[in-house]
């Protein structure tokens, strides 16, 4: 994930601005860490890279 | 008193939204190596969309519903920038390979079409192709279409599709909800949830959405809209 990206990223929920907490970088891409929204503080996974901002009832891992 | 009627469908339709829509993400991250191996080129009709919208090299660009890029790798072609939404992992993974194997740029985000996690004004062109069709409740799709709007920059232009009654395959003439196989090469099927939309359906749910509608048509058994925010002044 490119760190520019967080300009238009918003919470899922309420749509307040995320803040990237405890980044991880491959060279400039932001590979790991968590998006945190600044207003209900809800934290997203950044997965390998990819950010998980699914709302948190359809984040819930598969059950076997 | 319609809208008591409407109450207590969006209370009884909520109970079970999530796990629903959780669902749909599951069946994609199933077939998704499988289904983007089977969607090579883009459609025309994208094409003559992105064309018209998105010829000058700037703004941000937004595939809802990416799959495996293939619009999304339209829209960097033409624009500054190009976010790729997907509720599966598994097509954003195929959308990903695409990406470095064709050498264009997007920016992957798993996300749901009904809540969707980008700026309101943000996003300039946006292709939201073959994807509302698969929101299992008519809440969530009305909702995926206001949070279209939303997300639109004043003057910023969508094509929103879905699949139709119109298409051969169908010999209904009301929109009605079904689950149509994708069958695996091992022979395996997996149900997938469609909406299957009337025409005048499709764009009555447009007109009770906070899009305005610019142009309706079908093609292919597809309904297609070009859309833009309402109180857009261009």
């Amino acid at each position: 994930m490119n760190e520019s990206l967080l300009d238009i990223l918003c919470c899922p929920l309420d749509k307040h601005d995320l803040e990237l907490e405890d980044a991880e970088y491959d060279d400039d891409d932001v590979v790991g860490g968590e998006l945190v929204c600044t207003e209900c503080g809800e934290a997203y996974p950044i997965e390998d890279g990819i950010p998980n901002l699914l709302p948190p009832d359809m984040r819930e891992e598969t059950p076997a | 008193m319609a809208e008591d009627r409407n109450r207590a469908r969006d209370r009884t339709e909520s109970r079970d939204e999530g796990t629903r829509r959780a669902d749909v993400r599951d069946t994609y991250d199933r077939i998704a190596d499988h289904f983007a191996s089977t969607r090579e080129y883009a459609w025309p009709e994208v094409e003559a969309f992105v064309e018209t919208h998105a010829s000058d090299g700037t703004g941000v660009g937004l595939d809802l519903g990416c799959g495996n890029c293939r619009h999304a790798e339209l829209l960097a072609a033409d624009l500054e920038s190009v976010v790729g939404l997907d509720v599966s992992r598994g097509l954003l993974e195929t959308g990903h390979a695409r990406a470095l194997e064709r050498g264009f740029a997007v920016d992957l985000i798993q996300g749901d079409a009904a809540a969707l996690p980008l700026a309101t004004d943000s996003i300039d062109v946006a292709v939201y192709v073959a994807t509302l069709h698969h929101l299992p409740t008519r809440t969530a799709r009305t909702a995926s279409l206001d949070e279209l709007a939303r997300v639109l920059s004043p003057g910023g232009r969508a094509l929103v599709s879905a699949w139709s009654t119109a298409h051969d395959k169908f010999e209904e003439t009301e929109g009605f909800d079904t689950t149509i196989e994708w069958t695996l090469p091992g022979g395996e099927t997996v149900d997938r949830f469609y909406h299957i939309y009337a025409p005048d359906e499709f764009e009555a749910e447009l007109a009770g959405s906070t899009l305005e509608c610019c142009e309706v048509e079908l093609s292919s058994g597809n309904c297609y809209a070009t859309v833009t925010a309402t109180g857009s002044n261009a």
